[in-house]
């Protein structure tokens, strides 16, 4: 009973410990899921951190209190904060660093991809090219839902502050100038069959970006009246006034960007022919070309090379994909060109170029010098280096390299980069030897930690993960046999448990009653007159027979309640019994045993025991004997139990009359052992029992046994306590 | 034997089990030389019946519910009275075989013993002395084999259970704590216990001590 109950607490432990877990991953799932978790949110660009936000395309910098892109690609995105926020508002400062562009911000953005219109969600931004603010959806394509013109042009590094609202199916935007806090322009639409949800973002076109001071926090429904009520109000204006033409203007330029005229191409030559300069006397030249690289040097590029722009100029606000026009000295280098005192007049924006997708090794040859690459190779080391920067060691075949990055995004990148892993890297290929320190071919100057991919993570079968996996698989192992061990005695206890059930059961019954049916033949027997032999013969016998399966009934109970029985000493235990037979007579015992005792299952040791000791009982009682020998062999796949005396023995074909032969062939059969026994009258008699057992080395036995071996001290002690208390009941 | 005729042994048979217990009193009946006084089915019932009738000798049956053989042995020795008891039962364990004898019995009978047998040790127990078949005999002597307590462990199991600590101990007894505890630690291999509350209530329930009065 108390196996059942400790074998239920357990399963009620663990069904509680599963009930728990699985609510505290609802909990969890619940928790990351809701629609408000990290909300409000405010970026953190001040502090010069943007690790939350990922990008799709784009150059992105963390730049005086605010974020960059540099890049004039088309549809670069930013994206940050949980997929499930669904009704909100995002605000931010945005400003246009580039003409002929849009820059603006997204909200309920999902799936998002490197590409123009690459995600699903809402976008609204402020468009040089017809001075408006825009709302549309994207949804990997465009459609624009609403677009009205700001009062005044639209201009590039000019702050505008813009603000995005969603609630339910009701999207709205407004855009204000920063300086005039009047005025600004408000779309409020319903969007049938709305996105519901998504994460918020940051986007530019052709422009390049410039955001700060990016919020989001829950809308509410003031929030939705207060925006279609100045929508509304929008329209009323607009009415009045009453016109609905479509301003195309470029706005006005900041006074470093000369756009009149736009140069001649007469003037300018290749960049790679600047390398034919003799270095002997300085030459000015003038090149046209792309901006690849601002940061930490300038490097331009075109069709047929790349050079590094050195200016004391304040540098203008140079975008990556910015075509530029670059005055100066020339410097000849080895592999490429330097313009020194450069002037820069900025031409007008264009897509960034392509990386030229080059092997390490044809990188090392200087071929690449100053020109925008694309290379492949395994980190080898990672290290912060000096002013800000990451520095990454590749391998990559023969050859090694290293790639420097600006740290100001790669703080969520930089640790997670694991040595060992393929990286895909973009970057300005520099042989000057103030980047390489002559250690290596070239260094990679990188845009922004979006120029690292990484194509594969390190193999997971390096050393100290097999030793961890080994470990754990050990750990496994001995846990499933701790878990093993214990069911399994729970098991042995519950049968142990039973059995004492069963004996109490018989003794409270059935040798109770044949004591009682004992004593009441031979109350029977006494008042039968001497003069009637035949009965007084019967009633003899039938006393015998009864006084016989007491004592047989008395066995069984005393055979059910030995729990030492589990154990696997079966040559002791009959030894013992031998001696109790006995009853310190003449006859001698010897007790011999071959091979290593090995676990028996406990139906087979029983049955062993008790022909065994019916094979002793028969020889102490009928043949008397002056040697009984007991032997037990363990061999591989069997036990041997053989029960040997030097007594009268006994004619063959008299046997089967006696009880006692009949019941151990019975149980023999029971076990499928097989039994014989050789006698002759006066040449004693050999009861010789093979039992068929498992195989020897199965995961049971096997483990059984060497624990036993190991704790066969404590095995014993256990029990030695488990009969004490046993007789105490 | 004419005399033995004259007065007959009175007997009760203790046993819990109807069956055993008209068996034995018809047997017992088809003998001049006893006289079965009454059958309890009981410990209590077994007390009473004693009281009343005063029989000479008391087949008793260890195994009943309510109390147990041994424990009618134990009030049966307090009670001072002349019943003399023999124990008649299934049980051959040599614990059951030593307690008996301990708590004063005087005769120890498995229930398939023969007629003659117990006939014969009913007059034996009856004249006061002791009757042990020879099995039984190898069976006691094997458990008296094993060690008791000697008379200093008796007394620290004593004082242990009215409570005191192995320093009140060592005081009483002017021995040191250390020594307290090797006589503890032998007391605990003895009973085959694991502490020292648990010594105690395996010595109450051996007879070993007696509980505080």
């Amino acid at each position: 009973m108390r196996i059942q109950r400790s074998v239920s607490r357990a399963k009620v432990l663990v069904a509680s410990f599963a009930a728990l877990a699985a609510i505290g991953l609802c909990a969890l799932w619940l928790y990351l899921h809701h629609p408000h978790q990290g909300m409000p949110y405010r970026d953190a660009f001040a502090l010069g951190k943007a690790d939350e936000w990922e990008a799709f395309g784009g150059t992105w910098v963390v730049h005086d209190g605010g974020i960059r892109n540099d890049s004039d690609e088309r549809g670069a995105k930013l994206l940050t904060g949980s997929s499930y926020w669904s009704n909100y508002v995002l605000e931010a400062d945005v400003r246009l660093l580039g003409e002929d562009g849009d820059a603006g911000l997204i909200i309920r953005g999902n799936d998002a991809e490197q590409g123009v219109d690459s995600y699903s969600g809402y976008y609204a931004g402020l468009r040089t090219r017809d001075n408006g603010l825009t709302l549309g959806l994207a949804d990997h394509g465009w459609q624009e839902l609403k677009n009205v013109r700001m009062p005044e042009a639209v201009q590039a590094f000019r702050w505008y502050r813009l603000k995005v609202l969603a609630y339910d199916c009701h999207i709205a935007v407004s855009a204000s100038d920063r300086s005039h806090r009047e005025g600004g322009a408000t779309i409020a639409v319903d969007n049938e069959h709305c996105l519901t949800s998504g994460r918020v973002g940051l986007r530019s076109y052709s422009s390049g970006g410039e955001w700060r001071d990016v919020r989001v926090r829950q809308a509410t429904e003031a929030d939705v009246e207060s925006m279609l009520a100045k929508a509304a109000e929008q329209k009323l204006d607009k009415a009045v006034s009453g016109n609905t033409d479509v301003l195309l203007g470029s706005g006005s330029l900041p006074s470093h960007v000369n756009l009149e005229p736009r140069p001649p191409n007469t003037t300018t030559q290749g960049i790679s022919s600047l390398r034919l300069i003799p270095s002997s006397h300085p030459v000015h030249a003038t090149i046209r070309g792309i901006v690849t690289l601002t940061s930490p040097l300038l490097y331009v590029q075109d069709s047929t090379g790349g050079a590094a722009v050195v200016t004391d100029q304040a540098a203008p606000p140079l975008k990556v994909g910015d075509e530029v026009r670059v005055s100066g000295r020339v410097e000849a280098r080895d592999f490429n060109s330097v313009i020194h005192d450069a002037s820069i007049q900025l031409l007008w924006a264009r897509a960034p170029i392509p990386p030229v997708s080059v092997t390490p090794s044809q990188a090392a040859t200087g071929a690449f010098a100053a020109m925008f690459i694309e290379v492949e190779g395994v980190l080898s080391s990672k290290e912060r280096g000096p002013q800000n920067t990451l520095e990454l060691k590749i391998e990559a075949g023969q050859q090694s390299f290293r790639a420097v990055v600006r740290d100001d995004r790669g703080d969520q990148l930089f640790p997670k980069l694991k040595p060992g892993s393929l990286l895909r890297l973009r970057g300005i290929s520099v042989v000057d030897s103030e980047y390489t320190h002559d250690l290596t071919p070239f260094v990679l100057l990188m845009r922004s930690s979006d120029d690292i991919d990484v194509a594969s993570v390190p193999p997971w079968w390096n050393a100290r993960h097999i030793a961890a996996i080994g470990f754990l698989a050990l750990l496994l192992a001995f846990i499933a046999y701790l878990i093993y061990s214990r069911l399994e005695r729970w098991r042995s206890q519950a049968i142990l448990e039973e059995r004492e059930l069963l004996a109490h059961e018989m003794h409270d019954t059935l040798a109770q009653s044949f004591a009682g049916l004992g004593f009441q033949l031979e109350a029977i027997r006494n008042r039968i007159p001497e003069s009637m032999p035949t009965i007084l013969q019967q009633l003899d016998q039938a006393c015998g027979l009864v006084r016989h399966n007491h004592r047989e009934t008395r066995r069984n109970i005393m055979m059910l309640r030995a729990e030492s029985s589990q154990a696997i000493d079966l040559a002791p235990m009959l030894e013992h019994c031998a001696l109790q037979l006995v009853e310190g007579g003449t006859v001698a015992i010897e007790v011999s045993q071959i091979g290593a005792p090995r676990y028996i299952p406990l139906r087979i040791s029983d049955t062993l025991f008790r022909i065994g000791q019916e094979a002793l009982a028969n020889s102490v009682r009928h043949a008397q004997p002056s040697k009984i020998r007991i032997s037990v062999a363990y061999a591989d796949g069997s036990v041997r139990l053989m029960i040997q005396d030097d007594g009268n023995g006994y004619d063959k074909s008299s046997e089967n009359r006696g009880f006692g032969v009949k019941g151990m062939r019975r149980r023999a059969a029971a076990i499928s052992a097989v039994l014989e026994i050789e006698t002759a009258p006066a040449e004693g008699t050999r009861v010789i029992v093979t039992v068929p057992l498992p195989p020897r080395l199965t995961l049971n036995t096997w483990t059984g046994y060497i624990w036993k071996r190991l704790h066969g001290g404590d095995l014993n002690g256990q029990a030695r306590t488990k009969s004490y208390s046993h007789l105490d009941r | 034997m004419a005399k033995r005729e004259q007065k007959a042994i009175r007997i009760l048979i203790v046993d819990d089990h109807p069956v055993v217990q008209a068996g034995l009193t018809s047997m017992l009946m088809t003998h001049s030389s006893v006289e079965v006084v009454g059958a309890a089915s009981n410990g209590k019932e077994a007390l009473a019946m004693v009281r009343q009738h005063m029989p000479d000798v008391m087949l008793l049956d260890l195994r009943m519910s309510g109390m147990t053989g041994i424990e009618v042995l134990h009030a049966l020795r307090e009670m001072k009275v002349t019943t003399r008891a023999i124990v008649l039962t299934s049980f051959e364990t040599d614990e059951n075989i030593y307690r008996a004898f301990e708590a004063g019995a005087l005769g120890y009978l498995l229930k398939d013993t023969s007629q003659r047998l117990m006939m014969e040790a009913i007059a034996t127990v009856h004249t006061g002395r002791r009757y042990i078949p020879s099995e039984i005999a190898a069976r006691l002597a094997e458990r008296m084999m094993r060690s008791s307590l000697t008379a200093r462990e008796q007394h620290i199991l004593q004082m242990l259970a009215k409570g005191l600590t192995n320093k009140q101990i060592g005081c009483a007894l002017s021995i040191s704590d250390n020594t307290v505890r090797n006589h503890l630690n032998s007391i605990m291999e003895k009973l085959e216990v694991a502490d020292r509350t648990e010594a105690v209530t395996v010595g109450l329930q051996q007879g070993i001590i007696q509980l505080p009065q």
